[in-house]
């Protein structure tokens, strides 16, 4: 019985309906799986992908196939934001993944509040789109997973962040007014997307740890704008997914708050733990993107093994993939899920 | 002065540092230049005390980041009148580190907290900042002589940077003329093991007390 689509599976596992098996994805963005050896493989490489819709699209195909992994993915950074919000970016080279050189804004005084409509048609937001136009028509069976970066990164993408983490306690009202900003922004940014077809929006967070901010500031500033955007995105009835960096003890209590669809989160969790705990919760992850990297095809298996068994409902890597991970290796993960 | 009263600037530094208080800081270290309090002991128990307060803060979970932050800007503004006063006798030589983030990854908040901690323990410090390519931070440690070489990364994708710079030290046949300590969030003592390195940390405060063990200190405090 595998009629089922990759898709259904999904939007089950999000809608928490009954699924055969869990769906086996890798999000993209922050945490593609653009390996080396799938862009060597299929000739489709970055980082000329990050600029050409045609390429964005072939590769995120060229990962499918070669992974496995039930979903396409798109894009394969987390500058798309930041750069259009004036941050200069390195685009980064076939191995390693782009980045900001230099943010926009010395503070958040100095941050230039630009027009929303003007900016979704600039910059890689039309790339992004082109390129899930495209996957949504030649792959109708599989979900397009179009990756954002959330607001509190966002923002300290585009402010020195030792200075908008310093704002956040010294200066509220500025905080709260350049996260306002880019919040609408990633909003036009998933109402961009859903419209080109994206069946899931997922947003990764790394700089609005726990760890970071502390619980106070997790929830002032994370869960707060994260739910705007979840809210808007629900209300054009599309899924969210979120990825929550690092650990996770001190805002623990938070988690139910967030209104996201499922949640994933770092390796060093116990998503098992944490789905005891919040049985509501619909949890994705976590398999440790070290010992994909290092580990052997055995390991993985039982890893996954492991995961499957704990109930966890949608399995994906942990984190950013190192692009040297094998195929081999990614394919042990896969593969135990799909019972192959 | 008695030695009461200096202590009640000692502990204003200290709290103004604690308390994120950075104009606090600045307006007590001109007081200590102008009552002619001294300035290196105005330093290691105003200052110093106030950032290892902090840093205790923070291995507790009671400060996080932009607290931190804030304290060590307290911290260096203090620092920053206090050290043109120093006596001649307390600039001693000291253990030099140099940190930086591995090429790739743009991350630098850890790096720039264990950078704090060591500052306030006392360590010479050079920071080569984030993104830095392997054979840069080889050159400089080698053209610096320093004693330790203290690399932080983020993201996973940028891990290999690290395994590059003991490759280079060997190929150079420097090895052994550096502890090369690991640390960030995707890293762990396997990883540091695996690549040769001579300790990992999983956060500042652990780094500051890994690097105290290696050099035969007791405590940063």
């Amino acid at each position: 019985m595998n009629d089922i689509s990759p898709k259904i599976r999904l939007l089950d596992a999000l809608n928490k309906r009954e699924t055969d098996r869990p769906p086996v994805i890798c999000m993209g963005g922050m945490m593609n799986a653009s390996i080396v050896e799938v862009m060597q493989s299929s000739g489709y490489t970055l980082p000329a992908a990050h600029d050409h819709p045609e390429l964005m699209a072939s590769l995120a195909c060229a990962i499918q196939e070669q992974t496995g992994f039930e979903n396409l993915g798109v894009p394969f950074c987390m500058t798309v934001e930041a750069e259009l919000l004036g941050s200069q970016i390195d685009k980064g080279t076939l191995e390693c993944e782009p980045k900001i050189v230099k943010e926009a804004f010395s503070s958040t005084g100095h941050v230039v509040f630009r027009d929303l409509d003007e900016m979704v048609e600039s910059g890689r937001i039309r790339i992004v789109t082109a390129a899930t136009s495209k996957l949504v028509q030649t792959h109708p069976q599989l979900p397009v997973v179009v990756s954002m970066t959330g607001p509190v990164s966002t923002a300290a993408s585009i402010i020195d962040p030792m200075i908008f983490y310093k704002e956040l306690r010294k200066n509220p009202a500025g905080a709260h007014r350049v996260l306002e900003y880019v919040t609408e922004l990633l909003i036009r940014f998933a109402e961009e997307s859903i419209k080109a077809g994206a069946t899931v929006i997922a947003i990764g967070d790394p700089s609005a740890t726990g760890e970071i901010l502390g619980p106070a500031m997790f929830q002032e500033y994370a869960v707060r704008y994260l739910n705007i955007l979840t809210s808007a995105i629900h209300r054009l009835e599309t899924p969210v997914i979120l990825h929550i960096c690092g650990k996770i003890e001190r805002v623990r209590p938070l988690i139910p708050q967030l209104l996201a669809d499922a949640i994933s989160t770092d390796a060093m969790v116990n998503l098992g733990k944490l789905k005891e705990d919040y049985p509501g919760l619909t949890t994705m992850g976590n398999l440790s993107t070290y010992a994909l990297q290092w580990g052997t095809p055995e390991k993985i298996a039982a890893q996954t093994e492991k995961l499957i068994e704990e109930g966890i409902d949608i399995i994906s890597p942990a984190c950013g993939l190192s692009t040297s991970t094998t195929l081999a290796n990614i394919r042990a993960m896969t593969q135990t899920v799909q019972g192959a | 002065m008695n030695e009461q009263t200096e202590q009640l600037y000692f502990t204003a530094l200290s709290d103004a540092v604690l308390n994120m208080e950075e104009d606090t800081a600045i307006n007590i270290a001109h007081k200590v230049i102008a009552e002619k309090i001294d300035a290196y002991r105005a330093i290691e128990r105003g200052l110093v005390d106030g950032m290892n307060r902090a840093g205790k803060f923070f291995e507790d979970e009671e400060y996080f980041i932009p607290e931190i932050l804030l304290c060590s800007d307290a911290m260096y503004a203090g620092l920053n009148i206090l050290n043109p006063h120093i006596n001649r006798e307390h600039q001693r030589s000291r253990i030099k580190i140099i940190i930086a983030v591995v090429e790739g990854d743009t991350h630098d908040i850890g790096k720039n907290l264990v950078k704090t901690l060591l500052d306030a323990a006392g360590f010479e410090v050079i920071d080569l900042g984030r993104d830095v390519p392997p054979s840069k931070i080889v050159d400089i440690a080698i053209i610096e002589q320093a004693d330790a070489i203290a690399l932080s990364t983020l993201m996973t994708t940028t891990m290999d940077g690290m395994s590059e710079v003991i490759q280079l030290l060997q190929q150079r046949g420097q090895r052994e003329s550096f502890q090369v300590i690991v640390g960030g969030g995707p890293i762990s003592q396997g990883f540091a093991d695996r690549i040769g390195a001579d300790g990992y940390a999983p956060n500042a405060p652990a780094a500051i007390k890994l690097l105290n063990k290696l050099f035969g200190k007791n405590t940063y405090a």
